[in-house]
């Protein structure tokens, strides 16, 4: 049965905010667009920072790179705080499954051979990588011009702090209970030949202060790093009878094709700027001129020691990643470094 | 049950793994200097030895904290969406109690945004892991707390003037610059100084003056999504009062060359939070249709008692003494609200909010509220106003006001001691003279005078033509400001609708 419910209805004065009718028209607005849409004080600043006579606590000009409307770029995924906290908190009680699975059926020690090296010497260690890439994120999140493109910086550094935790979390398991082989992660991390590319790089990009360019770069080789760990090597742990590996890699693999969303949209942006695309370009290019073959020998450094332990095709597949990227970047209007 | 054949040594304390999950992700760097790595937290001159030292008590993770928001934000906004539904706006006490939240939503988000960016800094500058994170976590709970709160007020813009642009009024108005100032002036400071002026004496030392009179203010007049608002905030909120008191600590307790220079902070935020809330003050004893308690009662129980006789006893240890000027505020408690409420109604006409005399059964509670000083104010400055009112007038101040060149309040104070002389101080730097409303701001000019010579002043800004224009419609339409949004409450758009809503109809406005 149904029954008619009768309220009192009001007709608004208005629909939304001013500023978001002058900008798409009077029309209601999303809780998106009236959390993120010119939130960032922009004009009429008081005072210089001590940190930075040069420039205005909010000011365009922390990076080169530049968009004639800042919000012209908008998440994809419209996260605004409330629905990222949910769907992390989703994704984080998925994860949590997997791993309470994987340690109540002692899985983590029932890897087969080469692929006890590659969860203990190379996986439980790009946690480091992890909190590297949380400091590059978190760049963006203070310097950005504008608060669509900070609050996509932000949670990025939220989600990449997070996995350095659930690493973290699997290094537990991985050691039955213990820390010890989180100890010995950093050590490698520290220490192992395979790992010093990436920690070079990652440490290169903590005093690269353009947080764009240090975004552009770490982006670079989590293209060549995610495919590699998390999709490829999923793969071959299912044939090779790793599951626990499979079961975990997932994880990331899903998280980083959420993570693809937002940085594609706005080096997208960035490029095709009515006003700024060139410069732009010129920027995106430099850092790829400076960074793409730091980039692929780091990350062929670790494929080379995964394909020590477990004949994975790991080496085979970042030449793969590496020459689709280049592809890309190409169409995009880039320029890559010829050799690798 | 089954039970491991060989049960391995004791596995990790929560502490221990929490320790594993957080801190240890650190590396001292190799390939780069760790000062280029982290090049903003000496030049201050605090002294830290072992960043390991800052402790962490909430010990959250990111698995944690995910699902606590998660769920909390769940709640809100089912509430949010059910008051929109029912039209609950229908159920406040009166539509001239907008006007808290006017100024709440004009003056709270946006700062909330400014500290989520500030927060960020430290996440990304601070040298230890610990502290790092703790400002991660204070990063994203102050972005929660700015959308949270446009998104809880965006049904009143619906309904109400007074709301509907202000990220343009928050860079632009003259009372809206006393906030922007104040914020600007702890996120253009570095990293330890922020930490002192926000997490500190902000988030700790005057949070409840702050959020107390909007929050219960919400709770007294119907205003169900602010009210719970302000109870999902407060989780959030004890932790950053655990972060600011934990950041006095460990700079005290790293050096103790670090004292005075943490004194110094300590003395210019104080005065300079004491004096951005005093724009509070004014609200909670004159816009609230039902009061929670008076200004002075406030004071007296959230500072004078919690913080003066309570967490300053426990700094003492530190050698920490209660703020300079404490006096000098604790001498205003009586007639600050009184002061800050004629300066609002006398310039509302330029303004996003609407004032009104006090009605009846207002100016019997100032009565009781304030015996001593109520009568002096009725008389000097009310019962003018009314007679203006009651000849068909309403009294605006035409003229523009000279603004204390720290604070940015328009010069509307008066001496210690005598509440009908107006205070003013000068001092002159580089041949240029400066004023100040009170010993505090020319206290805090003096020690910082290359910064303080920099504020964008609202009312020099009209002067020297950067406004619109030289006139008041130029200047109100340069600030976004629509017919309704200020002025006069009676026989105000919000006015009328309301008493449409009610079935009454406006008497003669």
């Amino acid at each position: 049965m149904q029954f008619e419910l009768r309220t009192q209805v009001i007709e608004p004065k208005r629909k939304t905010f001013t500023n978001l009718v002058e900008r798409y028209g009077d029309r209601p607005a999303s809780r998106y667009e009236e959390g993120s849409i010119d939130i960032q004080c922009v004009e009429n600043f008081h005072y210089k920072p001590l940190y930075s006579a040069d420039k205005d606590h909010f000011d365009p000009d922390y990076t080169a790179f530049t968009l004639t409307d800042p919000y012209s770029f908008t998440d994809p995924r419209q996260l605004y705080y409330a629905p990222y906290v949910q769907s992390r908190a989703a994704m984080g009680e998925a994860f949590a499954k997997s791993i309470d699975y994987v340690e109540s059926r002692g899985l983590m020690q029932k890897l087969p051979g080469g692929w006890d090296g590659i969860v203990g010497e190379i996986l439980i260690p790009l946690r480091h990588w992890e909190a590297g890439a949380e400091l590059v994120h978190i760049e963006g999140s203070r310097w950005a011009w504008g608060t669509t493109i900070d609050q996509c910086c932000t949670f990025a550094a939220f989600d990449r702090i997070g996995n350095a935790q659930s690493i973290s979390r699997i290094g537990i398991v991985y050691g039955e209970g213990h820390d010890g082989a989180l100890a010995e992660a950093k050590e490698r991390w520290m220490g192992d030949a395979a790992l010093q590319g990436l920690r070079r790089l990652i440490e290169e990009l903590l005093v690269e202060h353009d947080y764009g360019k240090a975004l552009i770069a770490l982006d670079l080789a989590d293209q060549l790093l995610y495919p590699l760990m998390y999709s490829h090597l999923d793969e071959a742990a299912l044939t090779g009878g790793a599951g626990a590996y499979s079961l975990l890699a997932q994880h990331y693999a899903n998280w980083f094709s959420d993570q693809r969303r937002w940085v594609d949209a706005l080096v997208a942006a960035w490029l095709g700027d009515p006003t700024h695309g060139e410069a732009n370009k010129d920027a995106a290019n430099e850092v790829v001129g400076r960074r793409w073959n730091q980039i692929v020998e780091a990350v062929s450094d670790l494929a080379a020691a995964v394909d020590a332990r477990v004949d994975a095709g790991a080496v085979a597949n970042v030449e793969a990643s590496a020459a689709a990227l280049a592809e890309r970047l190409t169409a995009a209007g880039l320029t890559v470094p010829g050799g690798k | 049950m089954t039970v491991p054949a060989q049960k391995p040594a004791r596995k990790l304390s929560m502490k221990q793994r929490y320790t594993a999950l957080t801190h240890d992700l650190d590396w001292t760097p190799t390939y780069v200097k760790e000062e280029e790595v982290f090049p903003f937290t000496t030049f201050e001159g605090i002294k830290v030895h072992d960043w390991s030292k800052w402790d962490d008590p909430f010990r959250l993770t990111v698995e944690a904290y995910n699902k606590y928001q998660a769920e909390k934000d769940r709640r809100l906004y089912a509430v949010l969406d059910g008051f929109a539904q029912s039209q609950g706006q229908l159920g406040l006490t009166e539509a001239r109690y907008m006007n808290a939240m006017k100024i709440f939503l004009q003056g709270i988000p946006v700062h909330e945004y400014n500290a989520h960016r500030n927060f960020s800094y430290l996440a990304r500058y601070a040298n230890g892991p610990g502290a790092r994170f703790a400002a991660l976590c204070q990063s994203l709970d102050e972005l929660r707390h700015a959308q949270t709160e446009i998104h809880t007020l965006s049904h009143y813009n619906k309904y109400f003037d007074g709301m509907h642009d202000w990220h343009k009024w928050t860079d632009r108005v003259w009372y809206l610059s006393v906030p922007k100032s104040f914020f600007e002036d702890a996120q253009t400071a570095g990293p330890f100084e922020w930490l002192i002026a926000i997490g500190f004496s902000f988030e700790y030392l005057l949070t409840n003056l702050l959020f107390v009179p909007f929050m219960s203010g919400a709770a007294f007049n119907g205003d169900l999504p602010t009210m719970t608002f302000g109870f999902s905030a407060q989780s959030d909120e004890s932790r950053h009062m655990t972060l600011g008191l934990e950041a006095i600590k460990f700079m005290l307790e790293q050096d103790e060359d670090n004292l005075p220079i943490v004194q110094d902070w300590l003395d210019k935020w104080f005065w300079r939070g004491y004096r951005l809330i005093s724009l509070v003050a004014g609200m909670m004893d004159y816009m609230l249709p039902k009061r929670v308690m008076s200004w002075k009662e406030a004071f007296e129980l959230y500072f004078e008692e919690q913080m003066l006789n309570g967490l300053f006893k426990d700094l003492e240890y530190y050698g920490i003494r209660p703020p300079r000027h404490v006096d000098w505020a604790i001498g205003e408690k009586e007639i600050l609200s009184h002061q800050v409420y004629w300066i609002l109604y006398q310039y509302s006409h330029a303004a996003a909010f609407t004032t009104t005399i006090p009605n009846a059964e207002d100016q019997e509670w100032l009565e009781k509220a304030y015996p001593e000083t109520w009568p002096i104010y009725k008389q000097v400055v009310w019962d003018k106003a009314q007679r203006v009112m009651d000849a068909g007038g309403r009294y605006f101040n035409p003229g523009l006001p000279q603004l204390c060149t720290v604070c940015q309040i328009p010069m509307g104070f008066t001496e210690p001691g005598d509440p009908l002389t107006q205070c003013q101080r000068q001092t002159v730097y580089e041949g240029e003279r400066y004023d100040f409303c009170s010993d505090g701001c020319q206290w805090i000019f003096e020690r910082e005078p290359t910064k303080y010579r920099q504020s964008w002043l609202p009312v020099h800004q009209i002067f020297q033509g950067n406004c619109g224009g030289p006139t008041l419609p130029d200047v109100a339409a340069w600030y976004g400001l629509q017919p309704g949004d200020g002025a006069e409450y009676l026989g105000s758009p919000d006015h009328q609708a309301w008493l449409e809503w009610h079935g009454q109809t406006t008497k003669e406005a």
